[in-house]
């Protein structure tokens, strides 16, 4: 088996891949965004024990957590465009979709992944330890001041880790955007594998892509949790 | 049980009705007709055929390729997961690197790769073997949870108290002998929750094999989509929606319990 590479060196597919490359991180980068509102947003409802808003967040997060995100991601480009949110352009007087693919798939990973992230800040605020949480409401903090500058400064610094593996699954699950037509990097490596018919080897170079950028969004924020640590909370850091 | 019971019922009650004010939302007093339709297909998506006379395809297709997917993936996260706590740096870098790789890439890319990677049919003993998209999507979908497997199995092992090795050792166990009769054993309880986690995450992620070609609830459901209009498209993908939440939501609650029981030992 030979592997054949010279395909890379044609600057439409080198644009591709880049472009794509570009729109991935920053679909990433929107869904992470999303997915922290979503993340301190459900988890301050579970925390403060919200009348409605509790019962209604769990059962969302059960919802979004046991159901695959293609589906979900299908769901709702399929209900946004039946729905039928449109805006008309200004300027050539066409109506167009108010929601793209694009703005579908930055929600579904925020929905996805920010599901999760709403389980891993409440764990990590259950492991607050209760002296700190004490000792500012004895210093007069009301309850939403202790949440906002002791109880969510510090879970949050607690639940790091679960966040880095939470970010990495986010990554990859945006592969999937590619089959609502994103031209996201997948979306580039389909059209040059349909034009060069070779699959194997495109499919592998994408994989080495997205391994990396996978590992360097683990180092980035291993070093934004040394940064961030305060020490005495939280393991040491080795 | 109490605790999960509770969680169990707002779920199953909960997540049903969020997905029939969904549909009720989308279609308004439309919604009659559309169930009706969506319930003529409810066997296609089942079980990829019109009077259940087969299982080989449609949800029945993803239950058989995560079950297979997650017995090759613990055979082979096991060996993997020796790897990784092997005392011999030879074994234990690449055991690790190999990890880490598979770890960090996306399944769907995986799927890709192993669909262009495997060839078309195998010869083994003389007896050619066909390797259908659906044989290609366990193996694609068995390698990165592999390392999902070796991770949980290292953990596992390391939760158990040196001791253990320390007196087995001077019973004159050898290494893997150790592993074999006395770690493992004690670790599968630890390692159980974990594991199902695992399944239910391999569970959601069969959704992804569609891109094989292999019949799946969603290659079905776009079938059913292109025979009865787009206008039904949102009604089929709730109804997918809520078989994936039917599935797997009993598994997260049953993992859950085991959780808390495994942790109050």
């Amino acid at each position: 088996m030979s592997l054949d590479y010279s395909w890379l060196s044609d600057g439409l597919y080198q644009t591709w891949l880049l472009r794509g490359l570009g729109t991935t991180i920053l679909m990433s980068l929107l869904g992470i965004v999303l997915m922290l509102v979503i993340g301190v947003a459900g988890a301050l409802c579970l925390h403060f024990r919200l009348p409605v808003l509790e019962t209604l967040t769990t059962v969302l997060v059960e919802l979004f957590r046991n159901t695959p995100p293609l589906v979900q991601l299908f769901f709702l480009y399929f209900m946004l465009s039946e729905v039928g949110l449109k805006l008309t352009d200004p300027a050539t007087g066409r109506s167009v979709p108010l929601f793209s693919g694009f703005t579908c798939v930055v929600l579904s990973l925020g929905l996805y992944n920010g599901a999760i992230a709403v389980e891993i800040i409440r764990s990590g605020l259950l492991a607050v330890p209760s002296q700190t949480v004490e000792g500012a409401r004895s210093l007069g903090y009301t309850r939403f001041q202790t949440f906002r500058h002791v109880e969510l400064p510090i879970g949050f610094r607690l639940s790091m880790p679960a966040m880095t593996n939470n970010v990495v699954s986010l990554i990859k699950t945006s592969s999937q955007a590619a089959l609502v037509a994103v031209p996201d990097i997948m979306y580039g490596a389909t059209q040059i594998s349909l034009e060069t018919f070779r699959n194997l080897e495109v499919m592998l170079l994408i994989w080495i892509l997205y391994v990396a950028l996978a590992s360097l969004a683990v180092v980035i924020l291993r070093r934004l949790g040394d940064v961030f640590r305060i020490p005495g909370y939280g393991v040491q850091a080795s | 049980m109490s605790r999960e019971w509770r969680a169990f019922l707002l779920g199953i009650i909960g997540v049903p009705a969020v997905l029939a004010a969904l549909l009720f939302a989308v279609y308004g007093a439309e919604t009659p007709a559309i169930l009706a339709k969506i319930w003529l297909r409810t066997p296609l998506l089942l079980s990829g055929s019109a009077d259940f006379s087969s299982s080989t395809g449609g949800f029945a297709a993803n239950i058989l390729i995560s079950l297979w997917a997650m017995a090759i993936a613990a055979a082979i996260g096991a060996v993997l997961g020796i790897g990784l706590i092997s005392q011999g740096k030879l074994i234990r870098i690449p055991s690790e690197f190999v990890m880490n790789v598979l770890r960090n890439s996306p399944w769907l890319v995986v799927l890709y790769a192993m669909l262009y990677l495997l060839p078309f049919e195998v010869t083994v003993f003389g007896a050619t073997v066909f390797l259908s998209p659906m044989v290609k999507s366990i193996v694609g979908l068995a390698l990165p949870v592999t390392a999902n497997i070796a991770e949980v199995f290292r953990g596992g092992v390391e939760a158990i108290a040196s001791g253990q090795w320390e007196s087995a050792r001077s019973l004159g166990y050898r290494r893997l002998q150790i592993l074999r009769h006395i770690v493992v054993p004690q670790a599968l309880p630890l390692m159980t929750p974990n594991l199902m986690t695992i399944y239910a995450m391999l569970f959601i992620g069969t959704s992804l094999v569609v891109v094989t070609g292999t019949s799946d609830v969603i290659s079905v459901a776009r079938t059913v989509i292109g025979s009865d209009g787009d206008h039904i498209a949102t009604a089929v993908y709730i109804f997918v929606l809520l078989l994936f939440f039917l599935f797997s939501f009993p598994i997260a609650i049953l993992t859950r319990w085991l959780e808390r029981r495994v942790r109050a030992r």
